[in-house]
């Protein structure tokens, strides 16, 4: 094993992890904001509005990644609608098919995981809420979401390592992010050992900072002292970074 | 779809395979790291640490990557000339790492929720510590760990796809070489994704019985 | 004259001349599951009544409560608050009975403050950030103006130090007195608390009920559900004693209490006879 080659691919490869970041924090953000809205509907009582969430969040939980990611990339081509419209200017690009079939899979996976924080609410401080003529949508966005999100904060985190690991599929539709790279300087050295490896220590790196942040989101949501709570957080933050 | 039926079919063959064997190996992995997770000696649980927080920190795709361009360098090197290592078992070889990996975790996890008293009244009827594990452990860990097993090996049934990528001709393997000469994208994903959301549904309904098997006489 | 007796039987019960109650319930009936729990009941709160609704425990007291400001809705009979009454749409079918009106719900909600016996302080947010909820989010008042009113509502429970602790740094008795604050902030027409002490500590329940008693002695509108009988014979302008999804007796504390007409609230008062 060549160390200094290891070192060195690490170098190449830090080019890759923009476009890693911006394909995870991009998903994300649109898995998130999707799955606010689709969990409160999964999680209701009413059948109307829960089974189709779940009929989504089966078939997207139910398959690989990589197929989801093939039918967008090859597949939606083939339809007269997205060919002949300005979607075509979207999806003929390869990071834009893995953004979307990244959110889509990320969303389903965190409907469910809201989904379980949204009925773990007491009902009582729901209750509390109405007591006091607050609206609906009030309710649950100031409510309910909040302390859903507190409880089920370990999950997420999971599904935030999770997306980092999964973004490592963009390879396969041309990008050049970390494991794109990697797979690029593999053919060209010959040396899989160590530009893998050299991958790998960085997507130990980004996961390991995502931990991070989450446990120390979770400390201070959980622990925090009964003044100026917000402060020390930030200060524990920086240190952190 | 052209003759691609039969394909499909050997292609399911090959994924149940993968899955199964690396399942099964997986499961021998995870028990060996909770021991050593669980165990006495500081050198075990460090080497156990480092292989969970590793392999579970690290893409699924780089590590079937490393396992298959990697073994295949270190095999040319040792035979002198360029051999090739056979995709179905990198891939195996992988996901029983990754499994392992997960495993460990979910038997360590349910292992430290059965009541200690357990063990103490084991060993206080003159139990051996063997006994203590094959009898009174082991099987109180199966119950508590069954529902995350179950998800874990939905997460290695899709994981198969990914070694596809490095030739495995398996489902996802024979939705790419159909799509690309029939041209017909499309029909030939929808149809893997068919395949796979089959063998998850089956996968979830037969755990959901075993579940009901092993809590029943409980509640 | 006859028109003359109708209208003042109509508005008068209880001979409070021809003033509109704050609250009335008619002849509400509610059944949870398959256990009818009210079995036709009626309550009205006058302006400046302390009523306490005492009872053993599954009596119905609380879900009469709860039904006064729509958290249960009635099967049959009517809420008014003062002279509107709320649209409650019987169960159909396997539905229960709902709220007809949601936006009616929610500002006659917002006039009738209610006490927990759980408290269910929003443990995501300060003592402060509970009270200052309802005044901007329902009320729609500036930031400034609804922390100012809180923390004059939160000095008024002695509690203005504690104003940026969250409820999982207060004693039970605290976060109840915070929680009456945060009803008080919404600056209710009628106060309403259910079993506000039986979830604290004996040591603690002292604090809270000086609080309540503050609040009668201001001459504020409320119905109290409680088991603190000395407490509810002091405070209380009028009693109902409830049994079995009725209200069984009612009428001035001194007289129920000390004369008990039947034979359940004998029982309930004196378990020993």
């Amino acid at each position: 094993m060549d160390i200094a080659l290891i070192i060195e691919s690490i170098q190449t490869l830090l080019g890759g992890v923009v476009l890693t970041l911006e394909l995870t924090i991009l998903s994300l953000l649109i898995g998130f904001v999707l799955s606010v809205p689709l969990a409160f509907m999964r999680a209701s009582r009413s059948p109307w509005l829960s089974w189709p969430v779940l009929a989504y969040t089966y078939v997207f939980r139910g398959t690989p990644l990589l197929v989801q990611l093939f039918l967008i990339y090859y597949g939606l081509g083939q339809l007269a609608f997205v060919r002949e419209s300005f979607l075509w200017l979207l999806f003929r690009d390869p990071f834009y098919c893995a953004l979307l079939a990244f959110s889509l899979n990320s969303a389903a996976y965190t409907i469910e995981v809201f989904r379980g924080g949204i009925q773990s609410v007491p009902p009582g401080l729901v209750e509390a809420a109405q007591a006091i003529g607050l609206s609906p949508t009030k309710i649950s966005l100031r409510i309910v979401f909040p302390l859903a999100f507190r409880t089920v904060l370990p999950s997420y985190a999971n599904e935030v390592v999770g997306m980092i690991k999964a973004s490592s599929l963009a390879s396969t539709v041309t990008l050049l992010e970390i494991t794109g790279l990697a797979r690029k300087l593999v053919s060209e050295t010959f040396a899989p050992y160590e530009v893998f490896i050299a991958a790998g220590a960085i997507y130990l790196g980004l996961t390991f900072l995502a931990s991070r942040l989450f446990n120390l989101i979770e400390l201070h949501l959980s622990g925090a002292p009964p003044d100026k709570a917000r402060r020390p957080w930030l200060l524990k933050l920086r240190q952190a970074l | 779809m052209g003759g691609f039926q039969e394909q499909f079919l050997r292609g399911l063959e090959t994924t149940v395979l993968v899955a199964a064997i690396s399942g099964t190996l997986g499961m021998l992995v995870g028990l060996a790291g909770a021991a050593a997770k669980l165990s006495r000696f500081r050198v075990l649980r460090m080497i156990a640490d480092a292989y969970t927080t590793i392999v579970r920190g690290v893409p699924e795709l780089l590590v079937i990557l490393l396992v298959y361009f990697g073994g295949t360098a270190a095999l040319t090197a040792l035979v002198g000339s360029y051999v090739e290592v056979s995709a179905l078992w990198a891939g195996v070889f992988s996901l029983t790492v990754v499994f392992g990996a997960y495993a460990t975790e979910i038997f360590r996890g349910a292992i430290q929720a059965i009541p200690r008293g357990q063990t103490e009244a084991a060993l206080s009827i003159g139990l051996a510590p063997w006994q203590t594990w094959l009898l009174v452990i082991l099987p109180q860990m199966a119950r508590i760990a069954l529902p995350a097993l179950c998800n874990l090996w939905i997460s290695l049934l899709k994981d198969t796809s990914l070694i596809s990528i490095v030739g495995l001709s398996d489902i996802m393997r024979v939705a790419v070489v159909g799509a690309g000469s029939m041209r017909d994208p499309l029909t030939f994903y929808l149809a893997a994704s068919a395949l796979y959301l089959m063998l998850t549904s089956v996968s979830l309904l037969t755990f959901r019985l075993v579940e009901r098997r092993m809590l029943a006489p409980l509640h | 004259m006859q028109t003359a007796i109708d209208i003042h039987s109509e508005d008068g019960r209880h001979g409070r001349g021809a003033a509109t109650a704050s609250l009335r319930a008619e002849n509400v009936h509610k059944t949870l599951g398959t256990h009818p729990v009210l079995r036709g009941v009626s309550l009205a709160a006058y302006p400046h009544e302390v009523i306490s609704v005492l009872g053993a425990s599954g009596s119905g007291k609380s879900t009469l409560l709860r039904c006064l400001n729509l958290l249960e809705v009635p099967d049959s009979g009517e809420i008014w608050f003062r002279d509107e009454k709320l649209d409650i749409r019987p169960p159909i079918g396997q539905n229960g009975a709902r709220i007809g009106d949601a936006r009616q719900a929610r500002r006659v909600r917002a006039s009738l403050g209610m006490v927990f016996q759980s408290f269910n302080l929003w443990p995501h947010k300060t003592a402060l950030e509970n009270v200052t909820e309802g005044p901007v989010h329902v009320r729609g008042l500036t930031r400034r103006a609804a922390t100012e009113r809180a923390e004059n509502y939160l000095r008024k429970v002695g509690l203005i130090e504690r104003r940026d602790h969250y409820p999982r740094h207060l004693s039970g008795g605290q976060q109840q007195r915070v929680a009456i604050a945060r009803a008080l902030a919404m600056e209710p027409e009628v106060l309403l608390f259910d079993e506000p002490t039986s979830s604290l500590d004996p040591e603690l329940t002292g604090e809270v009920l000086r609080t309540i008693r503050a609040l009668a002695e201001e001459g504020r509108t409320m119905i109290l559900v409680t088991h603190e009988l000395s407490f509810a014979r002091e405070v209380s302008s009028r009693v109902a004693f409830m049994q079995g999804g009725r209200i069984e007796e009612e009428g001035p504390p001194d007289e129920v209490l000390s004369r008990p007409a039947s034979a359940g609230l004998r029982r309930f008062l004196d378990p020993a006879c």
